[in-house]
């Protein structure tokens, strides 16, 4: 039975490898050839090069073969700028409302709750289409000229739910007797949120505003529909790109948001370990 | 100073059930505690022990009747002015803080001193033997040292009344009886009302000043834990606090001499106390299993023919179960010290007790429990 059992072990770890090759293997091919000094064939290796990514900060000399084929780097920078703009408001604002409305729904009984809990979640199973368009009628309806404002109110309509998701399933797993220990040891109902109730949701306030950050800079659908001419977010730009072909630059800007992604979780990881 | 540190005066709590209806969680519950004095509530799953000291601390409001703590009526009081701590069912330790940090909660919202504090919880964590643990995390504690944290964060302020909800459940045999008289010495020393919560009888007895059985909301008997198991007001409390024996019949009284038929046609013998006034009328005669002894001839006492069933080997005595003739269920414990008479009860399966007729005590009414 030794070899039934070596062959079991063995595929299982072929199976484990051929997955992870899978899923990371594009992501691989995407690191290496945003090296690939080749500025018209992206698919065929023709020697190793910074260039795109020097291109992407604006630091290649002009006369380089490769920047026949760079977009304007001011223009990238802009649409990095607006999309940290606007994760940064819309993650302050979602992680408010979703958190103090997740909070209230947990503290207080009112008329009507169960249907207020339905509508939060609503958003978040929407088609992205069906929103963006619905936003895009809305706020030409009512006048609202369109940019990084209609982009951030936007995004708070989807994101808000997000929060909510995540700080309710926190509060859903506390124990409530907590309150009321605090509350016998003397402590009124301010500082029993504040030394019991709120470091005990934390984690998940966290979580839910990371989550709701890279959701925002990633978002392409409904930012599409909402951005209007002026404003680029950072997807909106790559998109651009991709429709007059497929640049080298794509690759580099690609492996720079990867890693800026992975940094985020990374920073959410740590931080949840260190409040355990 | 008043010297009742909390009185209930027909505190009445309903709660509504999803299924629908109403169950009284408390019912007309009159009940005091002196200053100083070690009160258990004793009663079944259920009977609304927790909801009582719910509604001591605050943390449930009463649908009827008063309450009054120090003097005080504390219906518009909330919770976290009430001068009661609370050592709850579960503990309810703060996990994202340590045991020192749950220690001085108290003290920290009360906003006393750093240093003060300090001094404080150690003190209290060396008092219910934690010294050195102030840095663990809750999680980090077995349950019984988890209740002992409750315990030092709940005295820390030295509340004029302590409530103490099953405090030593989770806690095995030896430490829970260390822990009875380190609670019982803690409670001297601090010079605190207790009002403590159990279901275990034994645990009861031992530790109170008194005792109240509780059941179905409804207090049976407050009193101390002697009277409540040699003279229980009813046989709820005769049957819930020891085991018994009970002759549920009709009385019949001769001068001092009461006799009590049954349905199954036993006659009871029992002795007048001055105390009561059983005439006549439907008895309840209880009997500890105790009582009864191998019968041996001796005229002042009654005797019973009973068939053994089974005999239980308990280590200082044997528990015989068994019937009377007429059919009712008799349970006896017999000192193992009468080895041979015992090897004759298991040969022949039939044993002959007897019993002492003053020690047979009278519950007025049928069995019915209130
Ligand atoms: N919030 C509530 N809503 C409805 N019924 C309740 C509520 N709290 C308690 N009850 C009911 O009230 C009764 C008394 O409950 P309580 O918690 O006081 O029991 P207990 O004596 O402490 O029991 P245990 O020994 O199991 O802890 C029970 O029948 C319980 O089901
Ligand atoms: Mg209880």
């Amino acid at each position: 039975m030794n070899w039934l059992k070596r062959l079991g072990g063995g595929s299982l770890t072929l199976y484990t490898i051929l997955f992870f090759a899978f899923i990371y293997a594009p992501i691989a091919v995407i690191v290496v050839y945003s090296f690939n000094s080749d500025p018209v064939n992206m698919m065929k290796w023709s020697g190793f090069t910074f260039d795109w990514y020097k291109q992407i900060f604006g630091f290649t000399n002009a006369s380089s073969e490769a920047a026949l084929y760079i977009e304007s780097t001011d223009q990238l920078l802009a649409a990095i700028k607006n999309s940290f703009i606007v994760a940064a408001f819309t993650t302050t604002i979602a992680t408010l409302i979703g958190t103090s409305t997740a909070l209230a729904i947990y503290r207080y009984n009112f008329f009507g709750k169960r249907f207020y809990r339905v509508l939060m979640f609503t958003p978040m199973l929407m088609p992205d289409i069906v929103l963006g368009i619905a936003l895009l009628i809305f706020f030409v309806g009512i006048g609202m000229p369109l940019g990084i404002g209609s982009i951030i109110i936007g995004h708070c309509t989807f994101l808000i739910s997000y929060v909510f998701i995540v700080v309710s399933t926190r509060l859903a797993g506390m124990d409530r007797t907590l309150e009321n220990a605090s509350a016998d040891l003397g402590a009124n109902e301010w500082a029993t949120f504040r030394k019991v109730v709120l470091p005990q949701v934390m984690p998940g306030v966290i979580g839910g505003a990371l989550l709701a950050f890279i959701i925002s800079m990633d978002d392409l659908v409904i930012t599409y529909f909402i951005s209007g001419v002026g404003t680029q977010t950072l997807p909106l730009f790559i998109f651009g790109m991709l429709r007059r072909g497929i640049k080298p630059e794509v690759n580099a800007i690609a492996v720079m948001m990867l890693l800026f992604s992975f940094t985020i979780a990374a920073v959410g990881l740590y931080l949840r370990s260190r409040k355990k | 100073m008043h010297d009742k540190i909390i009185s209930l005066d027909n505190a009445t709590k309903r709660f509504s059930l999803p299924e629908g209806g109403k169950i009284n969680a408390l019912d007309a519950i009159d009940l005091e505690v002196s200053r100083n004095e070690f009160l258990t509530l004793l009663g079944p799953s259920g009977c609304g022990k927790t909801t009582l000291l719910h509604v001591i601390s605050g943390f449930v409001q009463l649908d009827e009747g008063q309450i009054l703590i120090d003097g005080v009526d504390m219906g518009e009081t909330p919770p976290h002015n009430r001068p009661v701590n609370t050592v709850f069912q579960n503990y309810a330790l703060f996990p994202h803080m340590s045991v020192g940090e749950n220690v001085g909660y108290a003290l920290e919202i009360a906003h006393t001193p750093k240093p003060e504090r300090i001094k404080r919880v150690g003190e209290a964590l060396e008092l219910v033997g934690l010294g050195g643990y102030a840095d663990r995390m809750p999680r980090q504690l077995s349950g019984g040292q988890q209740q002992r944290v409750a315990l030092a964060r709940a005295i820390i302020a030295r509340p004029k009344l302590l409530l103490l909800d099953e405090p030593l459940s989770a806690l095995d045999r030896n430490l829970r009886q260390s822990m009875q008289i380190e609670l019982k010495n803690l409670q001297a020393e601090l010079g605190i009302s207790f009002i403590f919560v159990t279901h275990d009888q034994e645990e009861a007895l031992t530790m109170s000043n008194r005792v109240a059985v509780l059941n179905g909301g409804v207090i049976q008997q407050i009193d101390t834990p002697l009277n409540t198991y040699n003279y229980p007001a009813n046989s709820f409390v005769a049957s819930f606090v020891g085991a018994s024996n009970l002759f549920e019949g009709k009385a019949s009284r001769d001068g001092e001499r009461i006799h009590i038929a049954t349905e199954h046609n036993e006659v009871i013998e029992a002795r007048a106390r001055k105390d009561q006034h059983i005439n006549g009328g439907k008895v309840t005669a209880m009997l500890r299993p105790e009582q009864f002894s191998l019968a041996d001839g001796d005229e002042n006492r009654a005797e019973i023919d009973v068939t053994i069933d089974q005999i239980v080997f308990l280590g200082s005595a044997y528990e015989l179960l068994g019937k009377t003739t007429g059919g009712s269920e008799i349970k006896a414990i017999i000192s193992a010290a009468r080895q041979s008479r015992l090897a004759e009860v298991e040969r022949t399966k039939t044993a002959r007790l007897s019993y002492d007729p003053n020690a047979v005590h009278l519950i007025p009414g049928t069995g019915d429990v209130q």
